[in-house]
């Protein structure tokens, strides 16, 4: 066992040491950098020269990438292109809102969703099931940013019940309580179409694996004793169902990111997947390249912990097996 | 040819019935301000948000409207009024005059005969654009109408190349003259840009008209980064780009001058004209206006004839303004977003609230000394003064910092050079109460040349030397001639001296988030402007408050 | 789960069926403008003019119209025009209902009169004293009734002048920013959709198959290196690196194509692989390689026909994934402008402030359509799922 998470542990470096490296070529090999998209007849070829200079792009190719390897593990990475400020302090003013926007619409799908694909497991034909399955495959199938957009246009013009944009209101409200409130308010509607978008998948997951829990021996021999279904449903059914819950909650984790770009573009978020966007777009390596990497280390860690998670919580399964769900 | 004497004429006639909603003072000694107590810059980056913003009454001004739909649906809203102005845009089509056959001017002629810019105007800006014949945006004070004019006729342009030998292929295609094969097929670069939509659009048209007349050309659209890397490699045929330029005609230098092709230089067709080159020299060295002027419109004559661009168009710039504010200021040449309006806006209700003003984009730094962004410096630019401010109007030079100045020639032959002589207003302070003098002038140059700032490197290069014999004169002597300096030394912002002096890192300094050492609620973005900044939320606004001992220039 | 006749397979014949054939319906192709920018649909655009054209000739030095409907959006007058005398003084003369005159254009001299007269230059707009925002139509069509437009002055001795009203309403979806047919353009887009779609997945699905056939097949050390690759893939968020590899390798749609199906593989090379493994332990693939049949034929002749029928499924399944991904892709802007497809047709109907505007034949048609097609071959996945395999029905994979 110990054996097997030293192997882990390994594995884990050297895809964090070819994170880091396919994030240097993958940033040197787009066309173009920071300086040569400034087009502005004030800048003369020798003032784009001395800014080259500053950003270090006039110096050799290995020492660029041995300065940013050294940078990534001490998660010093530099200055924004676009901003040419701190780029860590970009991102961490960025943080809050992403982590606020993506972690309730993670939470609220993810309860929804599991609550009623239990519901549905328990009644084969019934209404919630009918509701899951329909529910799921729809939200699926709408594109984000139109159910977004459209979202945005309905409840905040035509009935202008949320706000446009942003996350406080101007001039900002008084007292902490209504600052509070103030933020919520402006988070229902990007949380709320995020949760609109996700709980189905989750419920026909749960409901999926609830079916076939519900069909297994130990089910069968629960019955036999005569115990209450509700308790036969979530003690001994939902219980067996859950790790691979939590193995998808955590592997959701870095995958909703892609929704966070377009959630942050629609309604103007100061965020990290706007940030991620804007960087890409304007060729700014050291901002694309941090996010990346942090892209990455999340990845690496939601990995991780899901392997922990799952033995911790189904010791009976070979650590490793995860890959056969 | 674009009957400019009647769009003008329109422009006029929108400065009236601006005027009669309460708005339209020219008389810059009749502004007064600032009226409104607090600013607000809101960030909308969506144009979606930015007019249901703005049609909820959650944004009082409105910038750059570029979307005819919105003017459309804007100029139907009785809350809101539209102003029109001409802007320094300039949309244009480049050849690579270093290749066949684009070294060949009347190929390059009958091609600028070919494009239906008035059309293109038309059908993708509804109108809402001016289409171009000329090298210059027309709003600049040195803009040429008398030109040749290549006149939208593909008969015209089919002739043209028929007499210069030219002929046809059984399908259509142009062989040039003394050869055999027709011309093989070429691409169009065209930038994909978020922000303009519409470029495709235009690139498409021009590919189509091109092919009227024989001319192969099909539509490469390129990521901007990519694109810039082809031209700057010369790996191009044709390419399409938009500048946005300013009221000087310098930047005729920068794009025609044979010496900036080169590596990051925007000759990018690769002109290379001696005679051009001569006319160009005298423009960006002229010793007084009336060189530069003379100069810059015959630069402009050459231009038209040796057609190195097709200039298709510029785009006008509309602004929205809530009903419910005095005194906005627009002019033929200034959109209503200006600084002036800025000053001098308040309630039609009387009483004082704040103005929610739009920001398209988030200002990234706040960094005086590092940034070239233009968002940057729309909220950047209400903080520092520079030492001349440009008449909303008439676009010429207009006291601000200094009462007044000259401009000298001194020296004997070959060092002979120009002497800027500025006469500082007295009794303005900072923000924080420090009075300003023209220490903090020469501390600000001697600080922008000492460190090579990119961002002002061209502005102070030439700088021989800084004097300041008296807190209200200052002496700047530039090594070389040229009426230019003066727009560049002052057009730049000026900085506090005591502030600068503690600035270790201009690179990374972060003024907006560095609170001011003595003064409470203030930062270290401290200038001697309008409105004094007082936060900035990422993401969402800058916050400014009046500054009450603002005075402008005349009523010290 | 239903025994009931899968819809989905009907409606999969159908939209194929207009994908392939729908464009030779329209004659014009879905480039050219038909009427105004933004045109209502002609059912619910009530008393918007439909699009007219007239000519001015020697045969027809003036023209007189009765007009019915609200003012259009705009007016084109354009031509050229020969006239024997020198007219003094010729002119465009403009009679509205109500009596009113504007004079449009004039002429003296000899020769050719070339007009070119659009109602959107606001030099025309100001020649006729409304401001720059404002549209001149109201004036030169204040009411219902009879307008002539004429020639006055003298008569010209050959050319015309035609006169163009575009219309006001258009058709069953209206028109775009460009005044181009929705319609039209809608079913354009299935075509891309659908080949993004299928190829995109089918790409996906070969790599799937033979990446799972050998982890499954192989096993061991490649076994577990492809599973742990296909465990970080598969939670790596696939669309800002979808976004960085499109700034690097153009926007064209192939390399869209090409792109999607290097990044959506790993499912099902997870499914394949656990099939493979169930089936290499079944006796017959045991007794096949004790007689000493070599791997590629047991892949090839037992193994693969086991598994294809569940790579139909994810195939069908994983089409949705492709077409929204190009749809977000087009979203961000960034897909190649000249490739018409649903997703690039609301990129340009937010763009071009569609929503705002409350154009919503622009919006709606290209939304609910990806929402369909993505229904559509969820639910044939599903069904071929089950037919395949029975088993796999309670597997629960979507």
């Amino acid at each position: 066992m110990r054996s097997y998470w030293a192997r882990r542990a390994a594995g884990a470096v050297l895809v964090l040491l070819l994170v880091i490296a396919a994030n240097f070529f993958l940033f040197r090999i787009m066309p173009g950098d920071a300086v040569s998209s400034i087009v502005d007849p004030r800048f003369s070829p020798e003032a784009k020269e001395r800014m080259r200079e500053l950003f270090g792009l006039d110096l050799p190719l290995h020492s660029q990438f041995f300065i940013y390897v050294r940078r990534m593990l001490t998660f010093d990475f530099g200055l924004s292109f676009l901003s040419q400020r701190p780029v860590w302090d970009e991102i961490r003013s960025r943080i809050p809102n992403t982590i606020a926007l993506l972690g309730s619409a993670l939470l609220l799908s993810s309860v929804i969703g599991t609550w009623l694909g239990v519901h549905a497991a328990r009644k084969r034909g019934g209404f919630v099931e009918k509701l899951v399955l329909i529910s799921g495959s729809v939200s699926f199938s709408f594109p984000s940013f139109f159910v977004q957009l459209v979202l945005l246009l309905l409840f905040a013009y035509t009935f202008p019940v949320f706000p446009l944009r942003g996350t406080v209101s101007i001039p900002m409200p008084q007292g902490t309580l209504n600052l509070v409130l103030d933020y919520i308010m402006h988070m229902v509607l990007p949380a709320g179409s995020l949760v609109l978008l996700g709980f189905g998948s989750w419920a026909i997951y749960v409901r999926n694996l609830m079916v076939k829990t519900l069909g297994k021996d130990f089910i069968l021999l629960a019955r036999a004793k005569g115990l209450s279904e509700e308790r036969i449903l979530w003690n001994h059914a939902f219980r067996s169902a859950l790790p691979p819950v939590l193995t998808i909650f955590l592997l959701a984790l870095p995958g909703i990111v892609s929704g966070a770009v377009i959630t942050e573009t629609v309604f103007s978020l100061h965020g990290v997947g706007k940030f991620l966007l804007d960087s890409i777009l304007g060729h700014d390596y050291p901002a694309a390249g941090a996010a990346f990497y942090i892209l990455g280390l999340l990845t690496i860690f939601s990995n991780l912990v899901a392997d922990a998670a799952y033995s911790i919580a189904d010791p009976r399964i070979r650590v490793g097996r995860r890959a056969e769900r | 040819m674009f009957r400019t004497k009647v769009i003008l004429a329109a422009f006029a006639a929108m400065a009236i019935i601006s005027g009669a909603a309460g708005a339209g003072v020219f008389d810059l000694s009749a502004i007064s301000g600032p009226k409104a107590s607090d600013l607000y810059m809101v960030i909308y980056r969506d144009p979606d948000s930015q007019i249901l913003a703005l049609q909820k009454g959650e944004l009082d001004v409105l910038g750059d409207i570029t979307r005819p739909v919105d003017v459309e649906r804007l100029s139907e809203n009785p809350d809101v009024t539209l102003s029109i102005s001409r802007g320094f845009h300039l949309f244009f089509m480049g050849f690579n005059l270093r290749q066949e056959p684009w070294n060949d001017m009347t190929l390059r002629q009958a091609a600028s005969m070919a494009v239906p810019s008035r059309q293109i105007v038309r059908d993708i800006f509804s109108g809402y654009s001016e289409p171009l014949s000329a090298y210059l945006p027309p709003a600049s004070p040195y803009y040429e109408p008398d030109v040749k004019v290549w006149e939208y006729s593909p008969e015209g342009a089919r002739k043209l190349l028929k007499d210069a030998g030219w002929k046809w292929s059984a399908d259509g295609i142009l062989i040039p003259p003394g050869k055999n094969a027709p011309l093989k097929p070429f691409r169009l670069l065209s930038p994909t840009a978020q922000v303009a939509p519409t470029t495709a659009e235009v690139s498409e048209r021009i590919a189509g008209a091109l092919k009227e007349i024989g001319i192969p050309v099909s539509v490469e659209p390129l990521d901007f980064s990519m694109m810039m890397k082809r031209l700057d490699s010369h790996d191009f045929d044709l390419f399409v780009m938009a500048w946005s330029l300013s009221r000087d005609p310098d930047s005729l230098f920068a794009f025609f001058h044979s010496s900036m092709d080169v590596r990051g230089g925007y000759n990018i067709q690769g002109l290379h004209d001696d005679s051009l080159d001569k006319v160009l020299e005298e423009l960006r060295f002229a010793p007084d206006r009336a060189t530069a002027e003379n100069a810059a419109r015959r630069s402009q004559k050459m231009l038209s004839e040796l057609a190195p661009w097709i200039p298709v168009y510029s785009r006008y710039m509309v602004t929205a303004v809530r009903k419910g504010w005095n005194g906005v200021i627009s002019t033929e040449k200034t959109s209503a977003d200006n600084m002036w309006t800025l000053i001098n806006m308040e309630p039609a209700s009387g009483g004082r609230r704040p103005v929610m003003w739009c920001l398209s984009d988030e200002p990234r730094s706040l960094n005086p000394l590092g940034t070239g962004s233009a968002y940057d410096w729309q909220v950047l630019g209400l903080i520092y003064d520079s030492l001349i401010a440009i008449d909303p109007e008439t676009l010429d030079d207009t006291p601000w910092l200094a009462d007044s100045w000259k401009v000298e020639t001194a020296g004997e032959g070959s060092g002979r050079h120009t002497r800027l002589i500025f006469n500082l207003r007295e009794g303005i302070r900072w923000h924080d109460g420090n009075p300003f003098s023209s220490k903090d002038v020469k501390a600000t140059l001697e600080f922008l040349k000492k460190n090579e700032i990119p961002r002002y490197f061209d502005s102070v290069r030439d700088i021989e030397k800084i004097e300041a014999p008296d807190a209200k004169t200052l002496i700047v002597t530039m090594k070389n001639i040229s009426y230019w300096h003066l727009h560049n030394i002052g057009g730049s912002p000026v900085f506090p001296a005591h502030i600068l002096e503690n600035v270790k890192n201009w690179e990374t300094w972060q003024p907006a988030s560095e609170p001011h050492p003595s003064q409470k609620g203030l930062t270290m973005l401290v200038g001697t402007g309008p409105f004094i900044f007082r936060e900035y939320r990422p993401g969402e606004y800058v916050h400014f408050v009046r500054n009450d001992s603002f005075r402008l220039p005349g009523r010290d | 789960m239903k025994s009931m006749p899968r819809w989905s397979f009907a409606a999969f014949l159908f939209i194929l069926a207009a994908g392939l054939f729908g464009p030779l319906l329209f004659a014009n192709g879905p480039q050219s403008t038909v009427a105004k920018p933004f045109a209502p649909p002609a059912w619910m655009g009530g008393e918007a003019p439909p699009p007219l054209s007239a000519s001015l000739s020697p045969e027809q030095p003036s023209l007189s119209i009765d007009w019915k409907w609200t003012a259009p959006e705009n007016i084109s007058i354009r031509g050229t025009v020969l006239f024997d005398d020198s007219p003094a003084n010729a002119s465009l003369v403009w009679k509205t209902p109500d009596g009113k005159t504007f004079i449009l254009g004039s002429f003296s001299g000899s020769g050719e009169w070339s007009v070119d007269i659009d109602a959107r230059d606001v030099a025309f707009k100001t020649d006729l004293g409304v401001a720059p925002f404002q549209s001149a139509l109201g004036l030169l069509f204040p009411s219902q009734g009879n307008i002539r437009i004429s020639i006055e002055g003298t008569s010209p001795s050959s050319g015309s002048l035609d006169v163009t009203v575009p219309g006001g309403k258009w058709g069953l979806l209206g028109t775009d920013q460009r005044g181009r047919d929705v319609l039209s353009l809608f079913i354009a887009g299935i075509r891309v959709s659908l080949l993004v779609g299928i190829a995109a997945t089918l790409l996906a699905s070969l790599l799937g198959l033979s990446i799972g056939l050998a982890s499954g097949y192989l096993g061991g050390v490649i076994d577990s290196l492809i599973m742990r690759a296909v465990d970080v893939l598969l939670s790596i968020p696939v669309l800002p690196i979808l976004m960085v590899i499109v700034g690097i390798w153009g926007k064209g749609l192939w390399q869209l194509i090409l792109i999607l199906g290097l990044f959506s593989w790993m499912g099902t090379a997870r499914t394949v692989r656990s099939l493979a493994l169930t089936l290499r332990e079944t006796g017959y693939v045991e007794n096949l390689r004790s007689i000493g049949a070599s791997p590629f034929y047991i892949l090839y002749r037992h193994l693969l026909p086991e598994v294809l029928p569940v790579l139909l499924a994810t195939i069908s399944l994983g089409v949705p994934g492709a077409i929204l991904a190009e749809a977000g892709l087009s979203f961000l802007g960034l897909s190649d402008p000249r490739v018409i497809s649903w997703g690039r047709m609301l990129h340009e109907a937010h763009g071009f402030g569609a929503f705002t505007a409350g154009a919503w034949w622009l919006i709606l048609p290209p939304g609910l359509g990806i929402s369909i097609i993505c229904l559509v071959f969820l639910d044939m996945g599903r069904a071929i799922e089950e037919m395949a395999d029975p088993r796999l029905l309670k597997g629960g994979r979507r």
